[in-house]
């Protein structure tokens, strides 16, 4: 805009030298021009034009050309589809057959993986079965916890076969403790080399099949999400009872979204003045952190408390009543959804980057205690993708009925194990089997098998709109993270073949945080659409009146110099 | 092997080949996304037409935070606002808008067609709080109701600027295909209005708007105390539908019914719907019910004390406190291996098993606090005496030089 | 001698005024100081002062983004007591910044350059001020007074391109190139006078001498003075910060690239503003190239008046601040006077209106930004064409007098 003035006063400068100052009142043609003046114009307009060449057009090239880094778009559309990776599960069971001769027992291994190959329909996911030499029994403790971070295949369970004289059938005891399964058997059923199965067999075959139905139906399930080419997902899911498939949908309704992070918000909230503290710190060590530690491989946790006192219901909200039956004030199932105040009560949900997992704490008044839910006297419900509420009902001080003013670590355990269990599930930790161990490392190769999924998909995305709005610009970053991305995501596939899941979650946690912040990268909003009207209006207005004198001017200055050659061509 | 069950499976096996993208249609939360676009007092309305949306969406269940509104200007506390700190949109001043628990994600200035594509697209700085973040996912389903001046396949923002249809529909292509919603409403009440949604492309959306090309979209009434009119006719009748007949979020009308509702003798413009991009289309379409989009989903989960199925509270804590049994035993030894402590901020070095890139982590490394020391003047100003001297020096010697 | 009385009365009224207004309005820096019409972000007296703090403190003074000037105002400042506490020694120190500048006037307006150089000699070289007063129309100009109250740093800048100018006009172009290598080290634009300044520092030297050097070897000779200066200077920037890079990004890479458009009374905030953003870059090439093509074609054209040429290149720097200087040379036309006048009075009372009433935009003060300009481009290409016009009457004797018109 302050093209205009100076655009004319360039052109003065370009015309004042011509020859076009005459007298106003006198018409007569204006006085020759001297050499010298017409060679400074020549030299005044070549100087703007070199500036104009020699900087304006490379300047003007260099920041009007959108950058697009070059990215593996055929690559990553081949992951998105399935091409490259296809998932597979390997799941490897050890067998510690202290009272079997090795012969017998890898006969026993034999035909009971030969069954179990039999039963099984989806071939991504499967057991093998490994014979633990038992030299090695000992050394090889069957700590859940720590298996997984070792190097070799993960074992996934290690299996105990104990001879029992008194038994007619075999039976299994699982350790809920560890990832264990103790199968105990009369020895009459050891299946003899000529059989090609026996009792024994099927019995462990059964047993292991039904100890990993649910993984196995949600892997399934992960898997058919990804619209491949591989059909066989989708056609386990559909030959699952539907009960199973409604439960698998509906833990996936409730659990929290994957993120590296995620920040737990611990919230003590009561309506009068006490308790004013609790023994958060303590309770949350002792209560929760062996289950944040369990769950390290799979996100990272931060934690923070708050106490809140005077912390009311929302107006709007139906008060609790009072049940004569029960002895206690009852809340109804369908107004628990606005049992939280969150007008009032400072629930941000903007701490940090990651989403905010809140456990709510809640001592009701003494004048309203003991509080529990109405239909079934719970006194805790999970909130799907937000948190978990538990009501803490204190014991009331007999003389006047006052809540104690602090909450000592024994008085949160229940509390506190109850928000354990809420985490688990929110974080989608599948129900069987009753091993906590086990049950997390299903949930690693869950989360290793829907991140590795949700990373190529991302990145078939981003190879579409590559190609779909070239006008927005790929800065180099985004090249980069698409390279981390694929390189991950194949090695990620690959530790998943060789059976290290923890390893492969890993991978896959990179992969999954390159590729979103691929995706997002910030500078890749263009202006999508940018008709050329559009770029008329913004050259023109400035360019325009600097332009046409300089282009008048060059154009005059042509002429002369041609009439000038062509003169001197006729007469020489 | 029995050939039933094979032939059960191949039969299943085709049937999902014929719905090789299954649509559910069940979603797990709920977004809004309310944009006005215009400033100035005598916009009024159009502030007062996403406030009224606001309030209703609220009163059927989304929770502030799962609503991000965009209001480019303050009618509450505008002079000329014979009511300071309210805001109504109807000139018996009934209910007041502004109330006292409004969260305006952006405001003012903020209100861009940068920052409105970037919400959509969630291109955003790390450090934008997630207030300001649409934070929805593929069980999400979104409304988006804009408001404003608009044209044919344009709608302004504040002053200088527009969103073309292109745009948004690009906008939303992206959210599609980064899985960002599960079904989108998308409506508009502006001039001219329906252009604005011709160029979609992406599936599941259902538009509607208010004004077919070349029509105007008309305000339905003016309070002359407030001064100015206070609300639009289609936004009106849409409320009017909303507030009188989904009166509570377990309602069962329809977005047919919603549709059906809009009367072309009182809007004074010819609203439109578009469903083709919606599977199933219109039929489909219609029974999608109104707090599918206006309203949360409503699901608490109440734990059962007594229950003793795999997974259930009773389980769980059982084990649970097997493992904290466990911990408490193995405690010096993993407090040696790896200690977490209570405030565990979130270290990732603590993967031994990971093949982590460590330049990956190292990327957000930032300096640590300066530590500010105490006025040393004596020694600054030193510092300053010598450069002034040796400046004057250089000075001097010039002269003397060409003194000489 | 009686010039150096009234030069003497002139300067001592021009102290006496400034201080007087400081006693009597004691809140007018302040106020002045926040005005973006007098300061800019580049040279704002207020970051200064928060430069100032973190540098006492030992933190780096460009932390937080908000100091974007050349460190060496640091120690320089750090002399001067506390000017929340102790106003009176800044105003003091830049009142004196004033005289000299001033004095840098009245030296080249008395070496008669202005009118007869080398290779031209004006026409009207009888009508020509003298130096005292065009001293007293510098020094009582209300815009150097506000801008000596506001306390912007580029007055600095300005007692650079000033002394650097008038040394060159006497002849001591060591110095000339040592001022000009301030400017330029202070705020880059002044970088661009350097190839008039050389013509003017030759010019003279041929004058003096009689025996001129080769001209290619004056340049290249002087040009390594320059360079020298300014290498010795950011080599004193880098002792005082430490970390060079961070210095040069926050100064110059801020001054190049302008991320902050906080509203002046340039036109370029309004530009960026507005402008669609993956434009951004090449706009800032266009009008940075817009500031150097001028230079070119200008000292081509007025190759005989290399002083009129630094005049003219001023008129280009991004935040007008040399508004103040322009006038003190040039001759005033009405319609331009009316338009500077327009501008003042209407300017804060539309940034009032937009920034705080709330019931304007920015358009409003643009507009106003867009008047001024307007105003000091009339009152430029009249003395351009002022200049042209004298010359050409100078080589076409029998037109003078007569009415021209440009065709």
């Amino acid at each position: 805009m302050s093209s205009k003035p100076e655009g004319l006063e360039s052109s003065n400068i370009s015309c004042n030298d011509a020859p076009a100052m005459s007298s106003e009142t006198v018409q007569r043609p204006p006085p020759p021009e001297k050499p010298a003046a017409i060679l400074t114009r020549t030299k005044v307009i070549a100087a703007f034009w070199a500036v104009i060449i020699f900087l304006g057009f490379p300047i003007w090239w260099q920041t009007t050309s959108i950058h697009r880094a070059r990215l593996p778009i055929q690559e990553m559309v081949n992951w998105a589809s399935g091409k490259t990776c296809r998932p597979v599960f390997p799941l490897e069971i050890q067998f510690a057959t202290p009272s079997l001769p090795v012969s017998d027992a890898q006969h026993l291994l034999r035909t009971t993986q030969h069954t179990l190959d039999d039963l099984n329909e989806f071939s991504a996911h499967h057991l093998r079965l490994k014979l633990l030499e038992s030299s090695n029994i000992e050394s090889n403790s069957p700590d859940g916890l720590r298996s997984i971070t070792e190097d070799n295949a993960d074992t996934v369970l290690s299996v105990r076969l104990i001879a029992q004289e008194d038994l007619t059938a075999p039976r299994s005891v699982l350790h809920s403790e560890t990832t264990q399964l103790d199968v105990f058997y009369p020895p009459s059923q050891v299946p003899v080399p000529s059989s090609s199965n026996s009792p024994l067999s099927a019995f462990i075959a059964e047993e292991l099949q039904r100890l990993f139905g649910e993984e196995k139906a949600t892997i399934a399930h992960v898997l058919s999400n990804n619209n491949g080419a591989d059909h066989q997902p989708a056609a386990v899911l559909n030959s699952l009872p539907p009960q199973i498939a409604e439960t698998i949908n509906k833990r996936e309704r409730r659990s929290m979204k994957y993120a590296e992070t995620y920040h737990l918000a611990f919230s003590l909230f009561t309506p009068g003045s006490a308790p004013s503290s609790w023994d958060i710190e303590a309770a949350i060590q002792e209560y929760l952190t062996p289950l944040l530690q369990a769950f390290s491989p799979i996100s990272n946790f931060t934690v923070d408390t708050q106490v809140q006192l005077y912390a009311m219901f929302s107006p709007m909200t139906p008060q609790p009543e009072y049940d004569e039956s029960q002895a206690a004030w009852t809340l109804k199932k369908e107004d628990l959804s606005a049992f939280i105040n969150a007008a009032e009560w400072p629930l941000s949900p903007s701490i940090g980057s990651g989403p905010t997992i809140n456990f709510i704490l809640y001592v009701p008044a003494p004048s309203q205690s003991p509080m529990v839910v109405k239909e079934n006297h719970a006194t805790s419900w999970i909130i799907p993708q937000w948190g978990g509420v538990f009501l803490l009902n204190a014991p009331l001080s007999t003389s006047q009925p006052s809540n104690p003013s602090h909450l000592s670590k024994e008085s949160l355990q229940s509390a506190f194990l109850t928000f354990s269990h809420q985490l688990l599930t929110l974080m989608g930790t599948p129900a069987t089997p009753t091993s906590l161990p086990l049950r997390l490392q299903t949930l690693i190769r869950i989360r290793a098998a829907s991140l590795l999924l949700s990373a190529s998909s991302t990145m078939g995305s981003l190879a579409r709109l590559t190609k779909s709005l070239p006008s927005i610009p790929i800065p180099a970053s985004v090249a980069t993270s698409v390279s981390t991305t694929l390189s991950h995501l194949s090695s990620a596939c690959d530790q998943l073949r060789e059976g290290r899941f923890a390893a492969a979650l890993a991978s896959a946690r990179v992969a999954e945080t390159e590729a979103e912040r691929s995706f997002f990268e910030k500078s890749m909003v263009g202006q999508v659409y940018f008709p050329d009207e559009h770029k008329v209006a913004v050259y023109l207005p400035l360019l325009g009146p600097i332009g046409v004198p300089l282009a008048v001017g060059l154009l005059k200055e042509l002429k002369r110099i041609i009439a000038g050659w062509k003169s001197r061509r006729s007469s020489p | 092997m029995s050939l039933l069950p094979n032939l059960f499976r191949f039969i299943s096996f085709l049937l999902l080949l014929l719905y090789a993208f299954p649509v559910s249609a069940e979603h797990t939360s709920n977004w809004a996304v309310l944009v006005s676009t215009s400033r100035f007092w005598f916009n009024y309305r159009h502030l007062a037409n996403v406030l009224s949306l606001y309030r209703t969406v609220k009163r059927l269940g989304i929770p502030d935070s799962q609503i991000i509104l965009m209001l480019p200007d303050d009618m509450a506390c505008n002079p000329r606002n014979a009511f300071p700190g309210t805001v109504y949109s109807n000139a018996d001043r009934a209910v007041d808008l502004y109330g006292d628990n409004i969260e305006v994600d952006y405001r003012g200035y903020e209100v861009t067609v940068e920052n409105f594509i970037r919400l959509l697209t969630d291109r955003l700085d790390e450090d934008v709080p997630r207030s300001k973040r649409l934070g929805s996912d593929s069980g999400s389903n979104v409304l988006v109701y804009m408001t404003g001046h608009g044209g044919d396949q344009f709608l302004k923002f504040q002053d200088s600027e527009e969103i073309g249809a292109w745009d948004l529909a690009d906008a939303f292509g992206q959210m599609w295909e980064k899985k960002r919603y599960h079904e989108l409403l998308f409506m508009i009440d502006t001039c001219q209005a329906n252009t604005m949604y011709t160029h979609f492309y992406s599936p599941n959306i259902v538009a509607t708007g208010s004004s077919a090309l070349d029509q105007s979209s008309y305000s339905h009434h003016a309070d002359t105390d407030v001064g100015v009119a206070v609300i639009d006719r289609w936004t009106y009748y849409v409320l009017e539908f909303l507030e009188t007949q989904v009166t509570s979020a377990n309602s069962k009308l329809t977005l047919g019914d919603l549709f059906n509702s809009y009367d072309e003798s009182k809007i004074h413009s010819q609203p439109g719907v578009r469903w083709d991009l919606f599977p199933g289309g219109e039929e489909e379409g219609r029974l999608r019910t109104v707090v599918d989009f206006f309203g949360n989903v409503q699901n608490v989960e109440i734990e059962n004390a007594n229950a003793t199925e795999p997974g259930s509270l009773k389980e769980d804590l059982a084990e649970l406190a097997q493992l904290v049994e466990k911990w408490r035993k193995q405690e010096g030894y993993h407090a040696i291996r790896n200690d977490i402590p209570v405030r565990n901020e979130s270290d990732v070095s603590s993967y031994p098993d990971t093949e982590v890139d460590p330049r990956y982590y190292s990327r957000k490394r930032s300096k640590g606090p300066t530590k500010m020391t105490d006025e040393s003047s004596w020694q600054k100003r030193f510092v300053g005496v010598s450069v002034v001297a040796a400046c004057a020096a250089v000075w001097l010697t010039g002269s003397i030089l060409a003194g000489s | 001698m009686p010039v150096d009385r009234r030069k003497a009365l002139v300067f001592g009224a021009a102290l006496a005024l400034r201080l007087v207004l400081l006693l009597l309005f004691p809140s007018l820096p302040d106020l002045l100081t926040g005005r973006v019409e007098v300061s800019t972000p580049v040279n704002s007296f207020k970051r200064l002062q928060e430069g100032l703090f973190l540098y006492t403190r030992n933190i780096s003074p460009y932390d937080g983004g908000v100091f974007h000037q050349a460190p060496i105002l640091l120690p320089l400042f750090s002399l001067l007591p506390n000017s929340r506490d102790f106003p009176l020694p800044t105003a003091v120190f830049y009142s004196l910044i004033d005289l000299v500048n001033a004095n840098a006037l009245i030296t080249i307006s008395d070496s008669g350059q202005s009118v007869s150089s080398r290779l031209y000699s004006a026409l009207r070289k009888d009508i020509r001020w003298d130096g005292a007063s065009i001293a007293a129309w510098f020094l009582f100009n209300p815009f150097t007074i506000a801008t000596c109250l506001g306390r912007p740093t580029s007055v600095l800048t300005t007692s650079g391109i000033l002394y650097a100018v008038s040394n060159a006009v006497c002849g001591n172009s060591f110095n000339a190139m040592l001022a000009l290598g301030f400017a330029s080290y202070l705020s880059i634009y002044p970088a661009l006078l350097f190839i008039p300044l050389v013509i003017l520092c030759y010019d003279i030297q041929v004058q003096k001498a009689k025996t001129p050097s080769s001209a290619t070897l004056f340049a290249l000779k002087h040009f390594g003075i320059l360079l020298a200066s300014v290498a010795g200077l950011l080599g004193i920037s880098a002792l005082i910060i430490g970390d060079f890079g961070e210095f040069v990004s926050a100064t110059y890479g801020f001054q190049l690239l302008v991320p902050d458009l906080t509203p002046n009374i340039g036109l370029w905030w309004y530009f960026f503003i507005e402008i669609f953003d993956s434009f951004r870059e090449f706009f800032l090439g266009v009008f940075w190239l817009h500031l150097a093509g001028y230079v070119g074609g200008l000292t081509v054209r007025l190759r005989q008046q290399p002083l009129f040429i630094i005049t003219s290149l001023l008129a280009f720097s991004p935040s007008s601040s040399h508004t103040r200087l322009m006038t003190a040379v040039m001759r005033y036309t009405f319609f331009a006077s009316s338009a500077l006048l327009y501008a003042t009075l209407l300017g804060p009372a539309f940034y009032h209106l937009w920034i705080y009433a709330g019931s304007g935009n920015a358009n409003f003060f643009y507009a106003i930004t867009l008047v001024w300009s307007l105003g000091l481009s009339i009152l430029l290409a009249d003395t351009i064409f002022a200049a042209l016009r004298e010359e050409w009457e100078l080589e076409n004797p029998e037109m003078r007098g007569k009415d021209v018109r440009q065709v």
